[in-house]
């Protein structure tokens, strides 16, 4: 019985505390059905009085909104990828393999992690205009490929490997990337999914350097386009809340998709203890 | 299952990556070859003018890139209607948000010919794009006689921009809540104690709950301290053009006064709307103090509001000066560009200027008062309430000059440290007016005060 | 039978290390070395890269800094923001976490999704459908509650207004990370304790928290780094207001850099910011307990 109120007790809570998240967030979805009047309004409801779908077909007349979205896809999917691969090979050797100097490449991949990017963004950008790398995806992946907090994230979960399993391998005659591939890999599924619903949303939602860097329209992020509702004047907020709830979707999806990883990191977990 | 979702979402996006790069190379090449030097066509302009019939590059194909940051579709038609007369010219509008803009245009202007060719301009933005600009081939004393605000423009002699139209202040009150009040046309103030009286009818309290503001400025103290104080014949630079003073009568009496508006005679409240222009909209304050632009605010976000205009009161209907104005620029050129797409440029530019056309459309667009003399009694631009309001006196507006955005985002602090956190305006003004001069001191700004055709009778 | 520690390094344990290490360097001094040498640089010189200036002015700069009232009200704001966001960010996260991850809870997909859709949503975007919540004529804080405070325009609740934001938008994070914590958990523990006897608060002060400790040390170092440079809720919702009482110092070093363009200025900035981040990075390893 008291097992049973307790479990009431803390499903309500949880749901509480669920419906105080998602309210702006509907808020925002259910507004993106508003015209700008009625979301500054001053008598509020949340469902619109006048519904409207022009925030979301003027999307492409703004700026070409579907092409700027395949492009941050395609640009979120390899950086994530590229992230996630370097940063478990970092940590694996950072976490696992004992040489001199090592606490001080960490120390300096940790640094780079409280760099404001205002004060290197010029210096840089002057880098990749000399090395003519502008209007360029190199441009946007070469200077994220590489993440402390991915190193970092990597490095803690793999120090948690036992080190009895990498040595059964290397007894075995495995090689060091062999046993990389086929064990440390596999085996940081928890934290790899972490680092991917992260890094997505990072890549997908910076602006101020993409749009620095490129130049012809259609290689252009959908981040920089989000911008344009933001004007001189006035924000358009519709047009704002519109594009914001269409570009969430493929975050979601990554999201959707990493969180099933979480069940199965469960199962490997039992395996890693 | 990861790795077939990845995969398959770098092939949709390479395959649409390959097939854009298709589509924009055959953009790029068009480019037709304009034989025909004389088209028969009028000569525009009245002392800058320009004759269409001639060849622009000697007729071959040029093309030049036009950075913007709104209006991508005025602006095209203004290109088209160039391209019409000389097909060989190609002008690729790039319309870029206004965040950032200042960030990429002087980067993209040190990558020399490779940059733009046209770049639209904004005055407080003028000490990171000059060093890039071609001075206008157009005589001096032409654009003078043409344009009231070039003069302000004036750079050792040259000009690289200047003002298609200007901007300034004026009352938008709400015509309802005025008529609600018994108020009539005779009821327009042109004195700030008139005002008062004015807005103190037009302010309705419930309950001890301000229902109806009859002045609110939440968000427009600092435009306000910007441009009240000339009507004191108190300017915002010391005599040298370079040190700023907010410490001036003028400026602490305009202080006062807003003040006092919200805390003596309680026509509003700091409180009561967190954006004047919104609550004008929401019909909650009666009057408001705005610039041109509010116009097509209210005209895409609340057309259904009634308004009218008047022009700002003044302390004894004799002023100094009525407010401060700004001008909106025409487009600079790239002095780095190449020999071909230069002499495009300058071309457009005086096609730009001379073509009065065009001039109006940019004023219609934007509610500004003409910079172009032959447009000044146009009806058509007058019927725009937001015009209408200042165009009796506009020649009595000053213009501080290109300044940094530090001046108005320091008064903008100290608006809000005054309004807000009730700190003391004298003190306030004056660490204001100190951080501004230490920021100040690091560009070559020089006020344009000196020009107002009264400035030798200021502060009497 | 053998001892743990290997006598030899097999060839390719060096090749794999040799490769990390060279290519880590060449990295880092490349994107990251570079530019800071040049960004120090710029902090002893009126520096606009945009128009090209750059003239020494030796340590003006920083005088400049230590002498402006902003700087040091944003310092203070960024230690109230980073300490209070910091320390909600990892309650809340590790209570939410506990209770979805508990054997009583139903519909655990459901919560997590739930939790994490604020930290999936872009910034810009949320820090605006909060100011308009905050509006005090038609904002939903004040009509829900029936108050009438000026949240974002008055100096007392301006800043607490934006912490309010900031953990609601990033707990979701801090769910993410407990969860997938608690999960690697070996259940072989808690049966342990629970044949010792142990109640709910023991084992959760006893194995539950030494467990989380990795994790624990990982979201409070990557928070207290990422709010030390948050400045776009600040931007998007009060421009530092009323006055400079919503100062934080990533917003001064934006405002000073991509808004007046005073980059040697803004640099000074950046680098005491940068020494002060350090300098809490390693206090935070000292809390949590576990050596750089």
């Amino acid at each position: 019985m008291k097992k049973r109120v307790m479990n009431i007790a803390l499903f309500v809570v949880l749901l509480l505390v669920g419906i105080l998240t998602v309210v702006p967030f509907v808020w925002m979805v259910l507004s993106s059905f508003k015209t700008n009047a009625e979301i500054s309004a001053l008598n509020q409801t949340l469902l619109p009085l006048e519904f409207t779908l022009e925030n979301y077909t003027s999307l492409q007349s703004n700026f070409n909104f579907l092409r700027y979205f395949a492009n941050s896809v395609f640009i979120a999917v390899v950086v994530t990828a590229l992230v996630i691969y370097i940063s478990c090979l970092c940590g694996f050797v950072l976490s696992k393999y004992k040489f001199k100097g090592k606490n001080l490449i960490f120390g300096v991949v940790m640094m780079t992690m409280m760099i404001p990017w205002s004060v290197t963004i010029i210096s840089r950008y002057t880098m990749f205009m000399e090395a003519g790398l502008q209007d360029t995806y190199l441009s946007l992946i070469l200077p994220v490929m590489v993440s402390g907090f991915g190193i970092f994230m990597m490095k803690q979960d793999i120090s948690g490997l036992p080190d009895e399993l990498l040595e059964a391998a290397r007894m075995d005659g495995a090689n060091e990337f062999r046993i990389f591939h086929k064990i440390v890999l596999p085996m940081s599924k928890n934290s790899i999914s972490a680092i991917a619903i992260f890094q997505f949303l990072w890549v997908w939602e910076d602006y101020l350097w993409p749009y620095l860097m490129i130049d012809s329209e259609e290689k252009q992020l959908l981040a920089v386009g989000l911008t344009t509702f933001n004007g001189r004047y006035a924000t358009d907020y519709g047009g704002l809340f519109a594009a914001t709830a269409i570009s969430i979707i493929p975050v979601l999806i990554i999201y959707v998709i990493f969180q099933k990883r979480f069940v199965a990191g469960v199962a490997a977990g039992a395996v890693k203890g | 299952m990861r790795k077939s979702i990845l995969a398959a979402g770098m092939a949709a996006a390479l395959l649409l990556s390959l097939t854009g790069c298709g589509g924009e190379e055959t953009v790029s090449h068009k480019g037709i070859t304009d034989t025909n030097p004389d088209k028969g066509l009028a000569v525009m302009g009245e002392h800058v003018t320009y004759d269409p019939n001639h060849l622009v590059n000697g007729g071959e194909p040029v093309v030049l890139d036009w950075w913007l940051w709104d209006a991508p579709d005025l602006f095209g038609s203004i290109a088209e209607e160039y391209e019409k007369i000389h097909p060989n010219v190609t002008i690729n509008i790039i319309n870029n948000p206004w965040d950032g803009y200042w960030t990429k245009l002087p980067l993209a202007l040190q990558k020399k010919e490779k940059g733009p060719t046209l770049f639209n301009v904004h005055n407080s933005y003028q000490h990171l794009v000059l060093t890039y600009m071609a001075p206008y081939e157009i005589d001096l004393e032409d654009l003078k006689a043409d344009f009231f605000t070039a003069q302000s423009h004036e750079i050792d002699g040259n000009i690289y921009y200047t003002d298609f139209g200007v901007m300034t202040g004026a009352i938008y009150y709400n015509q309802d809540m005025w008529e609600a009040a018994g108020l009539t046309q005779e009821d327009i103030p042109e004195t700030w104690d008139e005002f008062r009286e004015v807005a103190k009818k037009l302010t309705i309290w419930e309950d001890g709950k301000l229902v109806q503001a009859g002045f609110n400025y939440n968000g427009d103290f600092q435009n306000l301290l910007l441009g009240v104080p000339y009507q004191f014949g108190d300017t915002l630079f010391k005599e040298d053009g370079k040190t700023a003073c907010f410490t001036t009568d003028g400026m602490l009496e305009t202080a006062r006064m807003l003040v006092d508006f919200y805390e003596v005679d309680q026509v509003g409240d700091e409180d009561f709307g967190a954006d004047a222009a919104q609550s004008f909209g929401q019909g909650q304050s009666a009057m408001v103090y705005k610039w041109g632009h509010h116009y097509g605010y209210m005209q895409t976000n609340y057309p259904d509001i009634r308004y009218g205009t008047f022009e700002i009161p003044t302390s004894d209907g004799t002023p100094f000066a009525y407010d401060r104005y700004n001008g909106e620029a025409t487009p600079g050129i790239n002095k780095n560009a190449s020999p071909a797409q230069q002499e495009a440029a300058q071309d457009f530019i005086r096609f730009y200027l001379a073509n009065t056309g065009i001039q109006k459309e940019l004023c219609m667009y934007y509610s500004l008062f003409p910079a172009n003399n032959s447009l000044r009694d146009d009806e058509e631009l007058k019927e725009n309430p937001a015009i209408r309001a200042v165009s009796e006196h506009i020649e009595e507006y000053i213009w501080p000059g290109a300044m940094p955005s530090t001046v108005e985002s320091n008064l903008g602090i100290a608006a809000q440290d005054i309004l807000y956190n009730k700190k003391d305006i004298e003190k306030t003004l004056k660490t204001a007016a100190d951080i501004v001069n230490v920021d100040l001191a690091n560009t070559d700004f020089t006020s344009a005060e000196s020009l107002y055709y009264k400035y030798e009778s200021k502060g009497e | 039978m053998f001892k743990k520690k290997r006598p030899l390094q097999s060839k390719s344990e060096i090749v794999l290390r040799n490769i990390v290490v060279i290519f880590l360097v060449a990295y880092m001094s490349v994107f990251l070395l570079i530019p800071i040498i040049m960004a120090f640089a710029g902090s002893f010189h009126l520096w606009n890269p945009l128009n090209g200036t750059y003239e020494w002015i030796g340590l003006d700069n920083y005088i400049r800094m230590f002498q402006y009232p902003t700087f040091w009200t944003s310092m203070v704001n960024t230690i109230v923001f980073c300490v209070v966001v910091v320390f909600f960010r990892v309650l809340l996260g590790l209570a939410l976490a506990y209770a979805i991850t508990s054997r009583m809870t139903k519909h655990k997909t459901f919560f997590r999704t739930i939790f994490y859709m604020p930290t999936v949503t872009p910034l810009v975007a949320v820090a605006f459908v909060w100011k308009i919540m905050y509006n005090p004529q038609f904002g939903l804080i004040d009509q829900i509650f029936g108050l009438d405070i000026n949240w974002l325009y008055d100096s007392v609740f301006a800043l607490p207004s934006v912490m309010v934001m900031t953990i609601w938008k990033d707990f979701g994070y801090a769910v993410i990370l407990f969860m997938s914590g608690l999960l690697s958990i070996p259940s072989e523990y808690y049966e342990a304790s629970s044949i010792d006897g142990a109640n709910a608060w023991q084992t959760f002060r006893y194995i539950t928290l030494p467990m989380l400790k990795p994790t624990m040390i990982f979201v409070v170092i990557t928070s207290v780094i990422s709010y030390l440079q948050a400045y776009v809720p600040v931007m998007v919702m009060t421009e530092g207001g009323p006055g400079t009482s919503t100062f934080l110092s990533s917003y001064l070093v934006y405002d000073q850099a991509f808004v007046k363009y005073n980059f040697g200025y803004a640099s000074a900035i950046a680098f005491f910011i940068l020494l002060l981040t350090a300098v809490l990075t390693v206090l935070s390893f000292k809390v949590t307990g576990e050596k750089a």
